[in-house]
């Protein structure tokens, strides 16, 4: 019995899930240097280790995958699951930043005034920035949708230039919340509004960019033609992820920007 | 009208329920009615109309709100910093 009689991948031993956790230990610890005594050599060295961690777990699956063949079609399904499984507790996440949101807005203390937005708070004006920002993303994904239609349809042409399209308007939104954020009268610590405006936002452009370099690195391996027009799961799951950050960023607008001005 | 007002300040034991505010959390029954009272107050002094009127808002929160509200309160208006609208 030389070779496996069956369809699935036996991952071969790697050293990545010890570093990531080691990583994690050293970011914990690293926030807590930082927080108490300033002290950031710590986190500094988490990240990098964490970066470094993601950087090369996915290269090897990348290499397992596109250039091992271990991805076989139940090998794909498992990482479906996997994607959306995930994708599922991310929308948990975000559930708990808004249910602090709703809970502070819905009925307002005394503090605040009694009312939302509280005494003092300006808040954005939706109908500028905000609105743009929603359409910039709207259009991402009708981009990220023709880039898989033109990748289905062996275009490669069409495909690397509305991915590339894609990750320009990711990179508008950054820059575009980026500046906004500089623009707003009131920060992180100005209250209930600061907290749950700054939180929500600010884990949906973490998102944002990390979702950007999901699909940056898609678009690398699309030029290094590791995709083909019936096998690209890497490419999915970027949409799926990509789609995601949208619709969350929907729900921040009428909630936050909109229903919370 | 007036002197039912009168005669329901006078009897005063404590504040009756409230329709608005049935429910167990009374917060905002002692945070409407602070600033009810010195909403009234500062209406009625523009006009230079009689305060006494103001009265029962008065009795109600004095009932209702914990005292180191209360406190907080007037010291915030005192600054300026109040939150609410009076």
């Amino acid at each position: 019995m030389t070779h496996q009689t069956h369809a699935y991948h036996m991952v071969n031993p790697s050293p990545w899930p010890l570093t990531g956790a080691l990583s994690a230990f050293l970011l914990t610890s690293g926030l807590i240097m930082w927080f108490h005594f300033y002290y950031t050599l710590l986190l500094a060295t988490g990240l990098l280790a964490s970066a470094m961690t993601m950087f090369q777990w996915w290269r090897d699956v990348v290499r397992e995958g596109t250039y091992q063949g271990h991805h076989t079609p139940p090998v794909q399904k498992g990482l479906r699951y996997g994607m959306v499984l995930f994708i599922i507790s991310e929308i948990f996440f975000f559930a708990g930043f808004f249910w602090a949101f709703y809970h502070s807005s819905l009925a307002p203390t005394p503090q605040t005034g009694g009312h939302w937005p509280p005494t003092g708070i300006l808040p954005l004006n939706p109908m500028e920035v905000p609105l743009l920002n929603t359409a910039v993303l709207l259009a991402s994904g009708v981009t990220i949708t023709w880039a898989h239609h033109s990748l289905m349809e062996a275009n490669r042409k069409e495909s690397a230039q509305a991915l590339l399209m894609t990750i320009a308007l990711g990179a508008y939104f950054t820059y575009l919340q980026m500046s906004e954020y500089s623009e707003t009268s009131f920060t992180i610590s100005d209250g209930i509004y600061g907290s749950t405006f700054f939180m929500a936002t600010g884990f949906h452009g973490l998102h944002v960019i990390i979702g950007t370099t999901f699909l940056a690195t898609c678009y690398i391996r699309q030029q290094m033609y590791h995709f083909t027009s019936s096998h690209h799961f890497g490419f999915e799951a970027a949409a799926w992820y990509w789609h995601f950050v949208d619709v969350v960023w929907l729900f921040l607008y009428i909630s936050i920007y909109w229903w919370g001005s | 009208m007036a002197e039912e007002m009168k005669s329901k300040v006078k009897n005063y034991k404590t504040a009756p329920f409230d329709s608005r505010f049935p429910n167990q959390n009374q917060t905002r029954n002692c945070w409407q009615n602070y600033l009810d009272f010195h909403r009234c107050e500062k209406a009625l002094n523009a006009k230079g109309d009689d305060v006494s009127v103001c009265q029962w808002y008065r009795r109600v929160y004095k009932s209702l709100c914990p005292i180191s509200w209360v406190t907080d309160w007037d010291e915030q208006r005192a600054d300026g910093t109040f939150p609410g609208k009076i």
